[in-house]
This record gives structure tokens, sequence and C-alpha cells, in this order.
């Protein structure tokens, strides 16, 4: 009965991930596609979920199924209308048939590699090996979280990587865009969210950093509702989204690879190696990381979200702007 | 117990699949952005159910951050048919 069960809801899964997945793609408008994407983003949290891949699922939540569409409803905004019919029946415009053929080849070789690669981990004996490795070293990590346990210090430097990453994306739609920020329209709906939502999506971000040490969150899904909160606010008619102006906002970009690479130089002149914690203080450095980590993801995907840096005086009262 | 909770599992998963059929065929946006936010409730209680059957309260925080972020998208989408008909 309950395997059956669970072939029943995975097929439905699957189903439901290709139709959309098909559909996106296949979509008249990219308005369509858009929220097409936000559905499958959904999906996939729940596929991930089933997974008892918790980390990933919240993950997929935070930021593909909910951040995501609205970056990419807002970037949409922001384009020409023509443009927004750039998928016809015939597939991309530009690549005209050959085209497409490239990109199907392409795309579907890297889902052989990495469904060969998936296949192989399984398969192989030794696969338990790393997995096995965290676990035995988890008590000297300063954390009970496994997957916070890797990110924030057995392999602290590609999350490391992964901020200069965001900062270097953000430094180019910086230097990119300009004059949008400022743009904003009072929506009644979203003032009346405002009130609500807001102090809910800042009470969670500081949940999901906190929880992150021992149960699955952390520090990019609290910046995610971070964000998220930012955006509420800008859409209420708040044109700096709640962002500090000038000198603080830079320092607050930059806070996360900032305090990281502190954190770095310090244990490294200290003899220890670069990022090699001391194990006594090793919960609280990791919680000092996220906390920056958590504010300067933020703050990057407000900016991203704005498109470029709001105003320098201070915006009077809310929506006075046409 | 965790068979009825099974099988209310596999049913939502099924209401949900029939709600992509509007969400595939339809052609108005508004049409389909209201199909998503039903999927994100669906979706949330699917994920609710998957937590208790699998034991893992951490999807509870899944559930939770869905539900907080599902509004986002709406608003933001909102906002953006009404700015094409000003401008």
């Amino acid at each position: 009965m309950n395997t059956l069960s669970w072939s029943f809801l995975d097929i439905l899964l699957v189903i439901a991930l290709v139709l959309l997945a098909g559909a996106a793609l296949r979509a008249r408008s990219l308005r369509q596609s858009i929220i097409l994407f936000i559905a499958f983003g959904l999906v996939t949290a729940l596929v991930w979920a089933r997974l008892r891949a918790p980390d990933v699922a919240l993950a997929e939540a935070a930021i593909g199924a909910g951040l995501t569409g609205a970056l990419l409803l807002t970037a949409l905004r922001n384009r020409p209308s023509e443009e927004s019919r750039l998928v016809s029946n015939n597939g991309m415009r530009w690549g005209g048939r050959w085209g497409n053929v490239a990109i199907t080849v392409s795309v579907s070789l890297v889902a052989l590699g990495i469904g060969w690669a998936v296949l192989y981990g399984m398969n192989d004996t030794q696969s338990g090996r790393l997995a096995g490795q965290v676990g035995s070293a988890l008590e000297l990590s300063g954390v009970s979280n496994p997957v916070t346990a890797v990110l924030l210090n057995f392999r602290a430097y590609d999350t490391l990587l992964e901020l200069a990453v965001l900062l270097a994306a953000l430094l180019g739609i910086l230097s990119l865009g300009g004059g949008r920020a400022t743009h904003c329209t009072v929506d009644p709906i979203a003032t009346s969210l405002r009130g609500w939502l807001v102090p809910l999506l800042i009470l969670t971000a500081g949940y999901q950093l906190w929880v992150g040490a021992h149960a699955p969150g952390g520090a990019f899904q609290a910046g995610a509702l971070l964000a998220a909160a930012g955006v509420v606010q800008h859409l209420a008619g708040r044109a700096h989204a709640g962002l500090p102006v000038g000198a603080v906002l830079r320092v607050l970009m930059v806070s996360g690879i900032g305090i990281f690479m502190t954190m770095g130089l310090w244990t490294f002149l200290g003899g220890r190696g670069f990022l090699a914690y001391p194990q006594r203080w090793a919960g609280e450095l990791i919680l000092l990381i996220e906390l920056f980590a958590t504010l300067a993801i933020a703050v990057t995907l407000i900016l991203c979200y704005l498109g470029s840096e709001p105003e320098r005086r201070r915006i009077t009262p809310a929506g006075s702007k046409p | 117990m965790p068979d009825v909770l099974m099988l209310a599992c596999v049913v939502m998963a099924a209401t949900l699949v029939v709600g992509l059929v509007p969400m595939v065929r339809s052609t108005s946006s508004v049409e389909r952005m209201l199909t998503a936010q039903l999927l994100g409730t669906n979706g949330v209680g699917l994920i609710l159910l998957l937590a208790q059957i699998l034991d893992m309260p951490a999807l509870v925080d899944v559930a939770l951050v869905l539900a907080l972020l599902a509004v986002i998208a709406v608003v933001a989408f909102t906002r953006r048919s009404g700015g094409s008909e000003r401008a």
C-alpha cells in the first residue's frame, strides 16, 4: 500500500514538473513564461521535500519559487514591451532552427552527464565516504546541522567565493542600471500588506538565520526573506525599499565578504590557516559570519530588484513620487 | 493513520496535476497567476503533510517560507499589470 502510494505521488510530481517545464518553454509571451516558471519552482520545492532534502527545498522555496518571480517580473517590466514577444511559436527568434538544435543537444548532453554522475555516485561503493567524514567531524564544527557545517566551516572557502560572485553580479548591475530605483508607484494592495508582511518576513529571516546552526536554514534563506521584505516596502511606495543610502549601503554590500575575509586573515595570521576557526568559538564565529552574509545577500537582492542604488536624498512621505 | 495521511498526499498531488490543466492551456496571464497561487496553497498543504509522514519538522519551515513568499510574486504581478495600463 505504502510503496504504491509513494510511486503514485512520484509519478504525479514528475508529470507536474514536465508539464510546467514544457509550458514555460512554449509560452507565447515572456510574462506567461515567468508565471509558469514560478509554478515550476514551487513544484521543484515539493520534489525536494519529497526526496527528504529539506535544505534544498528551503533554498528552492526562498529563492527559486519566491524571490526570482518578483525579480523576473520587474526585469520584464523594465524592458521595451515588444521584446516580451521574443518567444514565438517557432522558438527563439535569434537562434533559428539550428540554434534550437544546438541548445537542445548541449542541454541534453549536460543532463545526461549529470544523470550519469548521479547514477555513478549511487552505485559507487564508497559513496558514503564524504557524508561519513562530515558526520564524524560534525562535533568539531561548532554547529549541529551538517549542511551549515559544510557551508560555513569545512568548505567555508566555497561560500566566501559565492559571496564574491554575488558582489560581482551586483557591481555589474549597478554599473549598467541607473535612474530606475526612484520610479515607484503606490500599490494599494502592497500598502495594506506592508503592515503585517514586512514584520513577519523580518522575524522569519531572523529565525532562519538562528535555526541554521542545528536545522535546515541559514544565510541565503534568511537573506532572501529579508530581501522580500525590501521588495514589499518598494511595492508599497518606499522608493528606497527600506535600504540605507550612501556609505552605509556600500558597507552593507561588502559586509558579508568583508567579515569573511577578516576572519580568514585573523585565523591565518594566528597561525591556524585560512578560515580554520578555533574550535571553542566556531559556533559563535559562524553565526557572526552568517549574520553579515544575510545582510549582504539581502542588500544585494534588493539592489538587483531595484536595478540601481536608491537616491541619496531622503524620500519624505511614502509614495509622494509620481 | 500514516496511510490516511499518505492517501491525502496522493489526492492533493492529483488535484495539483488537475490544476495544471488551466495553467498550461489558458492564454490569460491573470488566470495563470491565480492558478499559480492555487498551486502554491496546494503545495504548502502537501509539504505540511510530507512533514508529518516523513517525520521531518524542518519541512514545516519550508511551508512557512513558501506561504510567506508566494504573496510577493502576486503583488509584483498585479503591480506590473497596473503599471502597463498607466504607461
